[in-house]
């Protein structure tokens, strides 16, 4: 059979599934869908749980490599796909569970985008402590398995800290759940800790409940500057050994200052014209403080915190400072299309070396430009490719080495967004401190015939 | 193999003084402080994670069970030697390895007493969150196993939010390492899935816990209600207020009473529920919130509010509750604790429900749980030796249960399923849940020769491969 015709029968077949009208195979649409180019053959919307079994049963039974998708907001992480045959998308799967005020719990189908599941909670004053710069595209699903970390992390924890159960469909066609309704829970295997961060490749998740929390009701942030990495790393100590409890914590790198500005200068983000890519700023590195509470708990930041702060971030003006904050990674791929970004995780006392490692990237043309979870060793480093000299295919994997290389063993340095050309010559995951042939068992286990996601991720 | 030249050869591996084999020796080993029984053959105590890679080996390759064991102080038969076989205790690896407060991370051995962490790093101002009632003896190892909650785990998380690295030897006597240091690290959380996989996946043999600075400041309030509906309803109301409180502890009348006879804490013995609150953070969030929570107690309808004026009058409140299964234990030959968890507005339904089933059996049943977070302890009294008791005690505890997940609850918020609560997963797992959870399992452990029937129902499709189950003391 020609490839047309294959793929007009698949749509047959998987149109006895979920019906007719969910089934695209439109040229438009599924270029759309693309991975790194690679387009899938038919995109596919079931509308329950016993209907994603049954794609990927279909799906099992016939090779075929499958992409689950989300708003597909993330799907720039990973490596190149071999092929693709289905993207399973999940936004008929975006019906709310359940909501308990009272209990503080929330459960959502995984096609729910971040901002409608916040629009549930608003009236009741309460929330789930994600955030995102695009919470109208970024589904649940999505965000639960790219592990999605934002800065009030430090405050409340990540994911793994407050997802309490979750549904999913195995690989190969099981209805699964691990988890279930309650705060509190030890019943089987805690496999919302492997759906989250698993990039799809070990089962479709097709709802989650959450912990949500209250709202709270006043906070502010303080900037404090200096001089270096290390004293930024010095302040950030003492911080942590006093009493005070911010909801985030967060670094800027001098560099970074430029795309957390409100309104960056308009430049043509194909001038190659030979100025310097973005100039350092004072060389200031900014520890952000955002703390929640009332006015003498705030009053008692002040105190605490004195000549640090260099400035005061409240109401519309901290809102909107931290809308754009999110936006960090869009505002430095909007001007430069061939930056990469490297997802670092670290112990505390490792960042400071790190970022050191970072700069070194000038060997290779790049400059480093880095935010992050300053109290829980999380950055994003983004690596800026320098206009006047633009950094060659290899000079990307030799940045990736040569930084990975300098970090602890205990690190993990994942490259989220680079030119394809430069993802082919190497793992955009690298090392981890976790044992590979542990994590390929559990691939087996969950996906016996390697369709979800293949060859994009590490294991 | 016979088993005897297993015991010599587990006496290679570790010593002659390392293994128990005679019958009084193994008795000790019989039981945890739950309900279930079964005698191991031997004993081991190892000393470093190779003897415990070498032991894995060996009970491979003969064929025998191997039954991981802390202090032995869980609840629900996750450390008990099901099928028989090697028990490895973990006494002999109790040594804190690193103390990184600069990362605020502890390395430790298995065998390492919870509070014995804890005090090692209180005077630098830090402490290891998880605090279950059986803090004194034990261990983390076992912490890691259950995923061990605690009163303090309302507003801290249980032990997988404490935990970012395992060292762990696997059913094959590969070492391996899951996470490290870093709060994340890229792949598979298998860290996560580790922590609470009740010794079927593998031993941990070197842990790495997250340190948590001490709160600056510590409020205990004790709330006295006259009727124990409107401590129930107190609780969701705390909540509502969008306080996260510490600690949020509630005993029944009859429990309170029961611990005032026994420890003198200071409980009234005329009231109808009590419900003991801590606040941690800072000075002034905390006394705000002590505001709050005295304003919503007051409209519900409190008899008295007490707050403890220093350490001493805490540690008195806290005592109290630390030491009421003790107290229990005073007046009735045996008691059965459950374990389940309900969302937290459903509790004045389901101590009513407690109740009738109390009366059905003609039992009594106490309450003394963590209501912040929903997980009931109910305390059914009995003699052990009336079987007729024992028979209407596990009916009762079961219809509890029954009636928590009909609420949209689990069988179990901190104990564990182990053996006690095996059989009773389908109430909360369709056959397919269980299949691929079993799945896991047997992807790390093939032949169940590790913790055997253990979590999973031993009656239903997904049971072990045969031939890896011995019966009880059975033929080896």
């Amino acid at each position: 059979m020609s490839a047309a015709g294959a793929a007009v029968s698949l749509a047959r077949e998987l149109a006895a599934i979920v019906g007719e009208e969910h089934v695209r195979e439109d040229a438009a649409t599924l270029a759309g869908l693309a991975v790194e180019e690679v387009a899938p053959a038919v995109a596919v919307a079931p509308g329950s749980a016993e209907e994603v079994a049954a794609v990927l049963r279909f799906a099992t039974g016939h090779d075929l490599t499958v992409i689950p998708a989300g708003g597909f907001a993330r799907q720039g992480i990973g490596g190149i796909p071999e092929r693709v045959d289905l993207v399973l998308e999940t936004r008929r799967l975006a019906a709310l569970k359940h909501y308990d005020p009272g209990d503080l719990t929330l459960g959502a189908g995984a096609g729910m985008t971040l901002a409608t599941l916040e629009g549930k909670l608003t009236a009741n004053q309460q929330f789930l402590p994600v955030q995102s710069a695009r919470p109208e595209v970024e589904t649940v699903g999505g965000l639960l398995a790219t592990a999605a970390s934002s800065p009030l992390r430090h405050g409340y924890g990540g994911l793994r800290d407050y997802c309490i159960g979750v549904h999913f469909v195995t690989g190969d066609g099981r209805i699964a759940k691990g988890g279930g309704r309650v705060v509190k829970n030890v019943a089987g295997y805690d496999l919302m800790k492997l759906l989250i961060g698993s990039f799809g490749t070990l089962g479709v998740i097709v709802g989650a409940n959450f912990k949500v929390f209250p709202r709270p009701r006043q906070t502010a942030t303080f900037a404090c500057d200096f001089a270096s990495a290390e004293e930024a790393a010095a302040f950030r100590d003492r911080l942590l050994r006093s009493a005070l409890t911010p909801i985030c914590l967060e670094l800027v790198s001098p560099r970074a200052q430029e795309y957390l500005r409100q309104a960056p200068p308009p430049r043509n983000v194909d001038d190659l014209h030979p100025a310097a890519p973005v100039k350092l700023d004072a060389g200031v590195w900014r520890v952000l403080l955002r703390a929640a509470g009332s006015d003498a708990v705030l009053a008692r930041y002040r105190q605490e915190l004195g000549s640090a702060v260099s400035e005061e971030l409240t109401d519309d003006g901290e809102s909107a400072f931290w809308r754009q904050f999110l936006r960090f990674q869009q505002a430095v791929l909007t001007r430069h299309h061939n930056a990469m970004v490297v997802h670092v995780s670290l112990p505390l006392s490792a960042v400071a070396r790190a970022l050191a490692a970072a700069e070194r990237a000038l060997d290779n043309n790049f400059l480093p430009a880095a935010v992050g979870r300053f109290g829980a060793g999380s950055l994003e480093i983004a690596f800026l490719p320098l206009l006047v000299d633009p950094p060659s295919a290899m000079q990307y994997v030799a940045a990736v080495s040569a930084f990975r290389g300098a970090l602890p063993r205990d690190a993990s340095a994942v490259v989220t967004h680079c030119p394809r050309e430069a993802k082919l010559h190497f793992d955009v995951w690298g090392s981890s401190p976790t044992d590979r042939e542990s994590m390929r068992k559990v691939k087996r286990a969950l996906d016996p015939a390697s369709v979800l996601n293949r060859g994009r991720f590490m294991a | 193999m016979r088993f005897s030249a297993v015991v010599q050869r587990l006496k290679k591996i570790v010593g002659a003084d390392s293994v128990l084999e005679r019958e009084e020796d193994l008795m000790l080993y019989e039981y945890d402080a739950g309900f279930s029984r079964g005698a191991p053959r031997a004993v081991v105590f190892p000393r470093t994670t190779e003897q415990v890679s070498r032991i894995m080996r060996l009970a491979g390759e003969s064929g025998v069970p191997i039954v991981p064991r802390g202090a032995g102080t869980g609840l629900s038969g996750g450390s008990i030697a099901r099928s028989g076989g090697i028990v490895l205790g973990f006494s002999r690896m109790n040594r804190i390895l690193e103390l990184d407060l600069a990362n605020q991370r502890a390395v430790v051995e298995p065998g390492v007493v919870n509070l014995d962490l804890s005090n090692a790093v209180a005077g630098d101002g830090f402490y290891f969150a998880p605090d279950p009632s059986s803090q004194k003896a034990c261990t983390i190892g076992g912490n890691v196993a259950e995923n061990s909650g605690g009163p303090h785990t309302l507003a801290c998380g249980v032990t997988v939010n404490h935990v970012t690295g395992v060292e762990v030897v696997l059913p094959d006597g590969r070492v391996v390492e899951y996470g490290g240091k870093a709060a994340e690290s890229c792949g598979y959380d298998l860290t996560g899935f580790f922590v609470g996989s009740e010794g079927t996946v593998g031993i941990a043999t070197k842990i790495t816990v997250k340190l948590t600075r001490l709160p600056e400041f510590v409020a205990t309030l004790l709330a006295i209600f006259d009727r124990i509906d409107d401590a129930a309803q107190t609780v969701a109301a705390i909540t509502a207020q969008g306080i996260t409180p510490a600690a949020l502890e509630m005993l029944d009348g009859w429990t309170l009473r029961t611990v005032e006879e026994a420890m003198h804490a200071g409980y009234p013995m005329d009231s109808g529920a009590v419900l003991l609150i801590e606040l941690e953070g800072l000075r002034e969030a905390v006394e705000e919130q002590a505001e709050a929570v005295g304003e919503v107690c007051r409209r519900l309808r409190v008899r008295e509010l007490r707050r403890a004026r220093d350490e001493q009058e805490r540690q008195r409140l806290w005592a109290g509750r630390k030491n009421a299964f003790g107290a229990v234990g005073r007046i009735s030959p045996s008691y059965y604790v459950q374990d389940g968890v309900i969302p937290r507005t459903r509790i004045p339904d389901t101590l009513r429900h407690i109740e009738s089933v109390a009366k059905k059996y003609s039992l009594t049943i106490g309450n003394i749980f963590h209501a912040g977070d929903g997980n009931l302890h109910p305390l059914i009294l009995f003699d052990v030796r009336d079987p007729d008791q024992t028979r209407r005690t596990l009916a009762a505890g079961s219809e509890i249960l029954q009636y928590c997940v009909s609420v949209g609850g689990s069988i179990t918020g901190e104990h564990g399923v182990g053996m006690e609560k095996s059989e009773l997963m389908p109430m909360l797992f369709t056959e397919d849940a269980l299949e691929v959870m079993a799945r896991l399992r047997n992807a790390f452990n093939p032949d169940s020769l590790l913790n055997p029937q253990k979590m999973f129902p031993t009656t239903r499709s997904c049971r072990e491969t045969s031939g890896a189950t011995l019966p009880g003391g059975g033929p080896l």
